[in-house]
């Protein structure tokens, strides 16, 4: 590796200097040799999934004695069966019930917070933000134990309320933080002038900050979708009544079962992450700039 | 504002000046109320549990009777190894723990570093395997753990591709997470891949901060490619390398669904963590509530010991 290759335009300036044909074999040697490493960790990236695909397509004969993806003449049947094993419109909806329920949620409550601790000066404003940071580092498990009690007490088991409150809070740290640096990077003539106009705090928040702040939006609410998403330990903690679960719990029960039918169980995996694919795919431009943005701010 | 025409600039001042008191004014108390909601939700969810739990670990409970028994510090004591019942497993959970933090972030910050180098060295296909690297870390969950599992079965994917490769010895017949010598190694395995894409972007995001002048100098002082890399481009990312290192520190203590719904912890423990040994004293087969608050909070606090040392290095080091 050279360093001319390490930046873009080094790279073509440098092209323009030397052109000897050794020189540009090389070149030509290390851009290919990139492109395989780069092209062999996307395949390592994707493989799970073409596995699903794979075992998805396949008879519960086939998976077993063939586990490479795309080996034998695909059959839908599998789909069907799993259709048929598990109540998938309904599992999808209970799982969109939470995701889209906890995602809604964080959109009202932390863009609120992130703005009032990156532009306002309030009472306790310090403490509070160091609290909800420290959170960050309370492990999840530590508080699974209060968190199932509570629910219990407050008598949301077996209601979405029960998953989606707790996870909703579990969202805060991350939640604030990435708002609060992306508000504080707003220039503060902004709020200024909102003020000299007579704009009402909130106006401020809602009509300029909340729109100006869409790439973080986004962000937070792929992170959060997600992990709502593929959220199993509580609903199954908290709820008993199969036309309640969610897919993951859908999905554990096939596992469950005596005999596994890996193909069902890959099946059921790729319905549980299409969803998502789709979403990050659709919404990755956003996500990821929204991302570097709080890294960067 | 409707104020008389006075002359602009004298206006401009006065308003700016009473926009600016009265922001701090009204922001004394509407600042508390835009974080009120988040404040009340975590006071339930945050803080009660919080010091539930907090208070359960200095107690014994069954879950059901009326009343907890206060034990002091018994259970710290017996966990950490006062009880010759649960202390040799939670050695080994512990053991296994380490091995996942030390492993983890040096692997995901060697590969996820690599990947940032290289796809900041090309253009065409940039966005697109920034795209498909991505998907390992936003579908993290139960279904890409069981395609996993499918792999690592005794007659998968894994074990196929090492005979293929002439590297029959390698593949263990009871498959990777039914072997004791390889459990552990598997799951980290995993925990590698839905990680390495968040290391790759931080990294990437920080070399696109890096002046071009600076790789520029390096070359013309006729630094090799690689000596670039080492001793210029390394420690100006130090930053997010330690922030890499936060992260995946947490990540190895705090993940316990990763192993749960991989291996349960098996073979024989092999493959236990002190977060899942958590979860299984709280929702295991053999329940304590009181292990399972105390060990919780062994976790907490070193997760906050390791988070606060980090920061600290990296603040010093700025």
């Amino acid at each position: 590796m050279t360093a001319t290759q390490l930046t873009r335009t080094r790279g073509r300036r440098s092209a323009r200097v030397k052109t000897t044909p050794a020189a540009f074999a090389g070149r030509l040697i290390f851009r290919i040799v990139v492109v395989a490493l780069l092209v062999i960790y996307g395949i390592i990236s994707v493989f799970p999934f073409l596995v699903m695909i794979g075992g998805a397509l396949k008879t519960n004969q086939q998976v077993l004695t063939d586990p490479l993806p795309f080996t034998s003449p695909p059959t839908f049947q599998t789909i069907v069966d799993t259709f048929g094993a598990l109540n998938v419109p309904l599992l999808l909806l209970n799982s969109l019930v939470i995701a889209v329920g906890s995602c809604i949620l964080i959109l009202v409550v932390f863009p609120l917070a992130g703005y009032a601790f990156a532009v306002l000066d309030f009472p306790l404003k310090r403490i509070l933000f160091a609290i909800f940071v420290g959170a960050l580092f309370v492990p999840a498990v530590t508080v699974l134990l209060p968190i199932v009690f509570l629910d219990q007490t407050l008598g949301l088991n077996g209601s979405p309320l029960a998953v989606i409150l707790p996870v909703v809070n579990g969202a805060a740290p991350i939640a604030i933080v990435l708002m609060r640096s992306y508000y504080a990077s707003v220039p503060e003539e902004v709020h200024e002038a909102a003020v000299l106009d007579g704009c009402s705090e909130f106006g401020i928040f809602w009509r300029i900050y909340f729109p100006l702040s869409r790439s973080a939006l986004v962000t937070v609410t792929i992170l959060n979708f997600v992990a709502a998403w593929n959220e199993y330990v509580l609903p199954m903690l908290t709820n008993d009544d199969p036309s309640r679960f969610p897919l993951p719990v859908g999905l554990q029960s096939l596992l469950s079962s005596n005999v596994v039918q890996w193909n069902q169980v890959m099946a059921a995996a790729l319905i549980t992450v299409v969803p998502i694919i789709v979403l990050f795919v659709v919404l990755q431009r956003f996500f990821i700039n929204g991302l570097q943005g709080s890294v960067k701010g | 504002m409707t104020d008389a025409p006075v002359d602009a600039p004298a206006r401009l001042s006065a308003a700016g000046r009473r926009g600016r008191s009265r922001r701090r004014r009204r922001g004394r108390w509407v600042g508390l109320l835009f974080v009120a909601p988040a404040a009340v939700l975590f006071a339930i969810f945050g803080v009660y549990t919080v010091v539930y739990g907090f208070l359960l670990s200095f107690a014994r409970w069954n879950g059901f009777s009326p009343d907890w028994t206060w034990t002091g510090l018994s259970n710290y004591a017996d966990l950490l190894g006062a009880n010759p019942a649960v202390s040799p497993v939670i050695a080994k959970a512990a053991g296994n723990t380490l091995v996942g933090m030390v492993v983890l972030p040096i692997v995901v910050i060697v590969i996820g570093l690599a990947l940032a180098l290289l796809l900041n060295s090309i253009t065409r296909l940039r966005a697109v395997l920034r795209t498909v690297y991505f998907i390992p870390f936003v579908t993290t969950g139960i279904a890409v753990y069981y395609a996993w599992r499918f792999m690592y079965q005794p007659d998968g994917v894994v074990n196929a591709v090492l005979d293929a490769l002439g590297l029959h010895s390698l593949a263990p017949s009871d498959g990777f997470l039914g072997t004791t010598s390889t459990a552990l190694g598997a799951v980290i395995a995993v925990q590698v891949w839905s990680n390495v894409p968040i290391a790759m972007l931080l990294f990437l995001t920080g070399l696109q901060t890096i002046p071009e002048s600076v790789v520029e100098a390096a070359h013309v002082d006729g630094a090799s490619g690689f000596r670039t890399v080492w001793s210029i481009i390394v420690p100006l990312l130090n930053p997010v390398t330690a922030l890499v290192v936060v992260i995946m520190l947490r990540e190895s203590l705090q993940n316990f669904q990763l192993y749960l719904l991989m291996t349960n912890g098996g073979p024989v423990n092999a493959s236990n963590t002190l977060g899942l040994q958590t979860y299984a004293f709280a929702f295991g087969r053999t329940t304590d509530l009181g292990y399972a608050s105390a060990l919780g909070w062994l976790l907490a606090v070193a997760a906050i010991v390791l988070a606060v040392i980090n920061l600290r290095i990296l603040r010093s080091r700025q």
